[in-house]
């Protein structure tokens, strides 16, 4: 089973320098941290959906759609009964839906705006562009290691599961308690396999000298071109005007005019 | 560096090498070791589990005792190096080490990347990584792969990728642990020849640990590890020859010379080695097949179907998508009646273990049915199957979680409601049958790979399935476990389990299972009784299946008899 998140085409997208590419994620988790507004969340949403439509990698957040629509789910029921509200019917609040729906947007777009980073930058890439940006070689290798060890684990522990299911494990009844109780057989031979494997892992990578001089040649070769600084142009102009409607007032008062129901700030 | 290796004729010299390893006290893994490997020179090094075989390995380039801790003495010199104190990353520029765990030593985004990684470590200018790349995937027959994700590649390939990403960094030795256990027929081929073309070019040195004695036969010098010591060393032919010094050791005897050794019941006679050369023997001692005894044997194939019950596992028309939209079972129908034993063949990714999955409900099928003893797999759950069914998976790691043996085996039982009495009654039952009885509070981390598998088997068998799946329960166990392991499957079956086995290990398939269906691209290729099956060759070895070498020597004789034992029963005109 293919678990790896990176999509292998040839895009602009993907050309673009790993730099830039996560520059432009810090970008829009940025604006998803600054805003408490459904209608400028949304636009950044859509910005970020088109940006990742030119890498056509966004079927890969199919992969990913329970988890966005559980965030999403979630967020709108717990906040529609916690937020305190005027309008309410039953135990829900209107204000608390919108909430709701203002958190898992701006928690989505994180998530999406991650994915199409992931989606379209090597780990070796991710590994290079943070050594470019003067973090140590091994930082940057022990941090995308961290990347790779994901898809390892999940495809591990889904044969454990299936061993254990054979077995007669039944994970779906039983109270909470009991519960907890049967992820045991799955969490220790887990534990088991993924320790074994990074041991030969780490094992392989000394074999093939890892770390034999501080001086290492990268077979890949990224570089910042017209297109990368075009981007990042782009980007910053995005949140300079996203900025400039924060801080200045007369902006951010038409805003709340025109849509008086988005804004939680 | 260049000019310490013209001084150094040999590649390997170890001397006086023990290593204790930390936390076991008294044992050393391997004792007193002398060893010299001439420069160009192929070693195949062979010995049960324990030998010492794999600590040896890692003491050539370092990662003992700089990685493993533990108490060394003795030294190793590689090319000339002393290997203790060196950095392995250092020692990589000498000698390139292979593990047989191929998912955990690839690591890159893509072939190149991968075969990149070491020259990148060493400093070795871009231009010449890329000329690198070409050669060395030329030699591991991997052109054309260059952008592929290794996870995306056959178990065969992902092995030949391994050796080529250490091959970059031009070592001048190359030493493989185990590289083909987990591999199919193919894969192994694939290993074996790169391993002969790395040896004629005569630039390379080539330690290969391996457990099959036939392809051995192809190194010019075996070496023979029991215990941490080396108990012999010679021309493969010298040391193979010997049968009973290997039936003794117990790594697997070759059976053309075992055969006429126990047949002819002599010591020190020149015994043939192969198929072909075992033939000759043949004429020449004037031995022929005795066709009454034959026909006996077919008789016993044939009273052994007629014994068989109804079928318990129908599969119609089966054909799996997964959602990546890769169709991995393609129109599968196969019947199995009670008390068969059907051995699954296939190469890595035929979707053998994927058609077995759907036998206890693990996937549900695109387009078709199960039914497993009456029960349509749509209908119940896997819960339900399991209660007829049980699946022992390959690696016992991937299911061992609990403290002791008891509670590992209990869980089952436990699980589907079974009375503290009724639990203890089957765990020593399911204990008995694996012959692991007073294991009960040991535990199951502590024992070696041959005992957790057979905690595995004992842990599915006392849930008392009728039919049991086994998914390549011999890989990674040595001769003398691979033979223990199925001696127990065959009594499981002998007491009336249905028996549905994965392997790739073809004289355990010869030996032991009754039926053989053949598994490429989706597709059933060949189903038949094994004899039948393994008439064949031709056809099997179109498919890349290799037929054992007693099998071989018998159709050579236009008959096809499947274990050394049939054949001394069918041999006639001995004086």
């Amino acid at each position: 089973m293919d678990m790896f998140l990176y999509m292998d085409l040839n895009t602009m997208l993907h050309r673009l320098d790993p730099r830039t590419k996560l520059l432009l994620m810090l970008l829009s988790f940025a604006l998803g941290v600054m805003y408490k507004n459904i209608v400028v969340l949304l636009a950044v949403l859509l910005i970020v959906l088109m940006y990742g439509a030119m890498g056509h990698i966004l079927s890969n957040l199919k992969r990913i759609r329970v988890v966005l629509i559980m965030i999403t789910l979630f967020s709108v029921v717990i906040w529609s009964i916690a937020e305190s509200g005027e309008t309410r019917f039953l135990i829900f609040s209107l204000e608390g839906v919108l909430y709701g729906i203002m958190i898992a947007i701006k928690t989505n777009l994180m998530i999406v705006a991650g994915m199409i980073f992931l989606s379209t930058t090597k780990i070796e890439e991710i590994a290079e562009g943070l050594v470019k940006l003067k973090v140590p070689y091994r930082g940057a290798f022990a941090f995308s290691t961290a990347i790779r060890l994901v898809p390892m684990i999940v495809a591990t522990s889904y044969t454990i599961i299936q061993a254990q299911k054979s077995r007669g494990l039944d994970l779906e009844s039983g109270n909470l308690f009991e519960k907890i109780k049967k992820y045991v057989p799955l969490m220790i031979p887990t534990l088991v396999s993924v320790i074994r494997g990074t041991n030969v892992f780490s094992m392989a990578l000394e074999s093939k000298g890892f770390g034999y001089s501080n001086t290492r040649t990268n077979f890949l070769k990224i570089k910042m071109s017209g297109t990368d600084y075009l981007m990042l142009i782009i980007g910053l102009v995005i949140v300079a005007a996203a900025s400039y409607l924060k801080f200045d007032p007369a902006a951010y008062n038409t805003l709340i005019t025109l849509f008086p129901w988005g804004d939680f700030a | 560096m260049s000019s310490e290796k013209a001084i150094s004729e040999k590649a390997i010299v170890v001397k006086g090498l023990s290593f204790i390893y930390k936390g076991e006290d008294t044992t050393p893994a391997v004792k007193e070791l002398e060893l010299s490997v001439d420069r160009g020179e192929f070693v195949v090094i062979m010995g049960p589990s324990g030998a010492g075989k794999s600590t040896l390995a890692n003491s050539l380039n370092g990662l003992i005792p700089g990685f493993m801790k533990g108490k060394y003495s003795g030294s190793v010199l590689i090319n000339g190096t002393e290997v203790k104190g060196t950095p392995v990353s250092r020692m990589a520029n000498e000698i390139g080490l292979v593990f047989q765990d191929f998912e955990a030593q690839l690591f890159s985004t893509n072939v190149n990347l991968e075969v990149a990684f070491g020259p990148e470590n060493f400093g070795v200018p871009r231009d010449e990584i890329i000329e690198r790349i070409g050669s060395v995937l030329k030699t591991v027959k991997l052109e054309g792969f260059e952008d592929r994700q290794p996870a995306t590649l056959s178990g065969g390939q992902k092995q030949r990728l391994a050796i080529g990403s250490v091959l970059a960094t031009y070592p001048d030795i190359i030493c493989m642990d185990e590289p083909t256990t987990d591999l199919d027929p193919v894969g192994k081929l694939g290993i074996f020849t790169i391993a002969k073309e790395l040896h004629r070019s005569k630039r390379f040195t080539l330690v290969i640990i391996e457990h099959e004695t036939e392809e051995a036969l192809h190194a010019d010098r075996v070496i023979v590890m029991k215990d941490g010591e080396i108990l012999k060393q010679g021309k493969p032919l010298d040391v193979l020859r010997d049968v009973r010094f290997t039936d003794e050791v117990g790594i697997m005897s070759l059976q053309v010379p075992k055969y006429f050794k126990e047949l002819l019941d002599c010591d020190n006679c020149d015994l043939p080695l192969k198929p072909d050369d075992g033939y000759e023997f043949f004429t020449q001692q004037g031995l022929k097949i005795d066709e009454a005894k034959y026909k006996e044997l077919l008789a016993r194939d044939r009273e052994r179907e007629n014994s068989y019950g109804d079928a318990v596992i129908k599969v119609e028309n089966l054909t799996h998508v997964y959602p990546n939209g890769n169709k991995a079972v393609d129109g599968i129908s196969l019947n199995i009646r009670e008390r068969e034993f059907i051995a699954i063949l296939g190469h890595n990714g035929s979707g053998k273990t994927t058609l077995v999955k759907h036998f206890n409900a693990l996937l549900a099928p695109t387009e078709g049915n199960i039914t497993v003893c009456g029960k349509n797999s749509r209908e119940h759950s896997i819960f339900e199957i399991g209660k007829d069914i049980g699946y022992v998976f390959q690696n016992p790691d991937h299911q061992i979680f609990a403290d002791t043996v008891y509670d590992e085996i209990a869980f089952s039982p436990k699980i589907r409601g079974c009375s503290e009495e009724e639990v203890k009654v089957r765990v020593s039952e399911a204990l008995e049958a694996v012959e692991m009885s007073g294991y009960e509070e040991s535990d199951p981390f502590s024992l070696s790979k041959g005992e957790r598998q057979r905690v595995a088997v004992a842990s599915v068998l006392s849930a008392r399935p009728k039919i049991i799946v086994l998914d390549e329960p011999t890989t990674g166990l040595d001769y003398k476990e691979q033979k223990r392991m199925m001696e127990l499957i065959k009594k499981l079956n002998s007491s009336g389990h249905t028996i549905v086995m994965i392997t790739h290990t073809m004289w355990v398939v010869a030996e032991y299972a009754h039926r053989v269906a053949a598994v490429k691209d989706g597709r059933v290729m060949i189903d038949g009784t094994t004899r039948e099956v393994f008439a064949r060759e031709k056809e099997l070895y179109d498919s890349y299946l290799k037929t054992p070498h007693i099998v071989s020597l018998s159709n050579m004789l236009e008959h096809t008899v499947l274990s050394i034992d049939e054949m001394k029963h069918c041999t006639g005109g001995l004086e």
